[in-house]
């Protein structure tokens, strides 16, 4: 975006079209992101055994804690950046670039440090047993080690896309995504069946799917550093940009703390998910349940994609006060959204077991998987409704109720739920606060929806 | 006429730095933009007046604002930059002083303007100061308010405005190494300190016959 001008199409062209256009590349972005997560592991479920998918759910907070802390480098300094090309600012944006990378070491270190020190209490206090934590440490001593890569090459694709190049930064990610998962399988299994040709893999179980992923982000990342050293980019590496200047790194730092938190928010609530599972079912429906989020995750990112679309549609249009186009592009995507979510609630009530068994083999956990899906996705066909709404908010600069409806499913209402339900229903209560807080949150979207269009008449 | 005349000038609040820009402009027949941009940001972007008024003079990422705000829920929960964002509306409004700088001579008041024309040659940058009790006698004054509001108005004001040029800038709000000169507007008074910011002027650029607005 070194050119950000508004473009006025934004304001002529018809909805419908600009809301295509606009979200295919997202859509793509955000599959690609989600696909990641998911590869891993289904190799995992069925290249090791259940209760390593068990481990492997237990280490999500802490790698989500490893991403808030990476997303304040990434998305403090690709702002900061953008602001500084929008002012053809070349000499501070270069600086911005050196101090992003000293803080991505010196942040990734220093995380990947304290948590290799307490590693095995953060597991437990996560929702690990004594037979699942060695799946969870094996795992996570790779992925810390590895840490540093993970927050450089995501750092990295944050501001390749800030510095007019979105399309790298998505190769960047299918590139990753293709690596782990050719590498899964080799550094998983024992032996690998193509059905005509059979060969000895690595065999080092889930170990091998974390070494996997950090290999993979360091051929990413490999690549783009050689794009971001090219001396004919207006942005590169070079010479004495390193050294860190209190003006950026103060920047960087506010500007990037709200995704933080709002990161750090949505893994409290999967720690206090696994804590309750863990109590309540046991170390199978904590794995569980990562298989019930990993299906759903990919359902939640495809609606994302639309929220991306539509927001500069939305926020031109309300600015220009057009408010039929805004109504219409509300309508639109709210109808996309609540097709993609009503395609998960099917799926979840109709064939959870089919999806659980992509995932493991163990007559358990598929059953515990098909029941805890069966009420995740209740109240699906709502949901696209939910996210769409609170993301309009914020596509119109009303920030403070796009959290709130944000918070709302996620947090606020889901935390008591799942502290006190429970108490009623044993597991079935933690799996009930999902839908219940939906469905809260759903009636919150609605009333302050209800609310704007009442005050600008629409 | 190639040689162009433009001031751009930074104030605390209550220190005159818009009336001397406006007896600047009198005397050199050229235009004063301060709130003016904003209309004119608006009618660029085809975005309505108010997002650009709410905007004014602020940074976009505040400590608490970026707390309870919602950058957040952008990037946490897949959003883009906002159209409206305060960075997305500083593009806007920078790109017509540019545009400004380049068509005629005129005078800038904040909005960062010595920073935004930092590449311009014909750029004179001021920076405006007076003793507080003159700046709080003066906003009492003019805004019909105690003297303590008025000087919470101007601690508040100025902090808003150090943030925002800190933020765009990345130089220090009223340092002096950014200005030409960085003048105490309450010895001299405004006609006195526009008079000698005149001679200053011309000794700077030769003597400048008064210029047809718009040229």
């Amino acid at each position: 975006m070194t050119e950000k001008k508004i473009p006025s199409e934004l304001g002529t062209r018809p909805v419908g079209e600009l809301l295509r256009q606009y979200a295919l590349p997202s859509i793509i972005a955000m599959l690609a992101a989600s696909l990641y997560n998911i590869v891993d592991s289904i190799f995992i479920g069925h290249g090791v055994d259940a209760m390593a998918l068990s481990g492997l759910a237990v280490t999500f907070p802490l790698m989500n804690i490893s991403t808030a802390f990476g997303a304040m480098v990434g998305m403090g300094s690709s702002t900061l950046i953008s602001v500084k090309l929008g002012q053809k600012d070349y000499k501070i944006a270069q600086q911005i670039l050196g101090n992003a990378v000293v803080m991505n070491i010196g942040m990734g270190v220093v995380f990947a440090i304290v948590s290799l020190l307490f590693l095995d209490p953060i597991l437990f206090f996560f929702g690990a047993s004594e037979s699942s934590i060695s799946y969870a440490r094996e795992y996570m001593q790779i992925i810390l080690v590895g840490n540093v890569i993970t927050h450089m090459y995501f750092g990295f694709n944050a501001l390749l896309r800030s510095m007019g190049h979105p399309k790298m930064a998505m190769r960047a990610t299918i590139l990753t995504v293709l690596v782990n998962t050719v590498l899964d399988p080799l550094f998983i299994f024992d032996t690998i069946n193509l059905g005509f040709v059979q060969f000895d893999g690595a065999g080092w179980g889930i170990r091998g799917a974390a070494i996997a992923t950090v290999l993979s982000q360091c051929i990413s990342l490999a690549w783009q550093v050689r794009v971001m050293s090219d001396k004919r980019e207006l942005i590169h590496f070079k010479r004495g940009i390193y050294r860190l200047k209190s003006y950026i790194v103060k920047e960087v730092l506010t500007i990037g703390l709200s995704p933080c938190l709002m990161n750090l928010a949505s893994c409290f609530v999967v720690i206090f998910i696994n804590r309750g599972l863990a109590n309540y079912g046991g170390d199978y429906a904590v794995g569980a349940y990562g298989i019930v989020h990993k299906m759903t995750f990919i359902f939640v990112m495809i609606v994302m994609g639309f929220q991306q679309a539509m927001q500069p549609i939305a926020g031109y249009n309300y600015g220009a006060k057009a408010y039929d186009r805004v109504t219409k592009v509300l309508k639109i995507t709210i109808a996309l959204a609540t097709g993609v979510t009503t395609l998960a609630f099917l799926i979840g009530e109709f064939a959870p077991g089919a999806v659980a068994r992509i995932f493991t083999s163990d007559a358990q956990m598929i059953e515990m998987a098909v029941v805890g899906m069966r009420y995740n996705c209740l109240l699906f066909p709502i949901v696209g409704f939910q996210m769409v709404t609170g993301s309009f908010f914020q596509s119109i600069a009303q920030p403070g109720k796009s959290i709130f409806l944000s918070l709302s499913r996620q947090l606020l209402f889901l935390v008591p739920f799942i502290i006190i339900f429970p108490h009623f229903w044993g597991i079935n209560g933690v799996w009930i606060s999902l839908p219940a807080s939906d469905f809260v949150s759903a009636i919150f979207s609605a009333t302050l929806l209800g609310h704007f269009f009442k005050k600008h008449k629409m | 006429m190639d040689k162009k005349l433009i001031i751009n000038i930074g104030r605390q609040l209550g220190s005159g730095g818009r009336s001397i820009a406006d007896i600047l402009a009198r005397h050199y027949g050229i235009t004063v933009y301060d709130r003016k941009l904003i209309e004119l940001a608006a009618k660029e972007s085809g975005l309505s007046q108010e997002f650009f008024e709410n905007a004014d003079e602020k940074k976009s990422h505040g400590f608490f604002h970026s707390i309870f705000s919602a950058r957040a829920a952008a990037n946490a929960l897949g959003g883009g930059d906002s159209f409206l964002s305060n960075d997305a509306l500083f593009k806007v409004q920078s790109d017509i002083i540019r545009d400004l700088a380049e068509r005629e001579s005129c005078i800038f008041v904040g909005r960062c303007a010595d920073y935004i024309l930092r590449e311009h040659p014909c750029c004179i940058n001021l920076f405006f100061t007076a003793d507080l009790q003159d700046r709080v006698a003066r906003m009492a004054a003019e805004k019909g308010i105690t003297a303590e509001q008025a000087e919470e108005l101007i601690e508040k004001t100025d902090r808003r405005r150090a943030d925002y040029y800190n933020y765009y800038s990345g130089q220090t709000w009223g340092a002096a190494e950014n200005y030409d000169l960085c003048i105490n507007t309450s010895h001299l008074g405004f006609e006195g300190t526009a008079k000698m910011l005149i001679e200053y002027i011309e000794s700077r650029m030769g003597t400048l016959t008064p210029m047809e607005k718009g040229k």
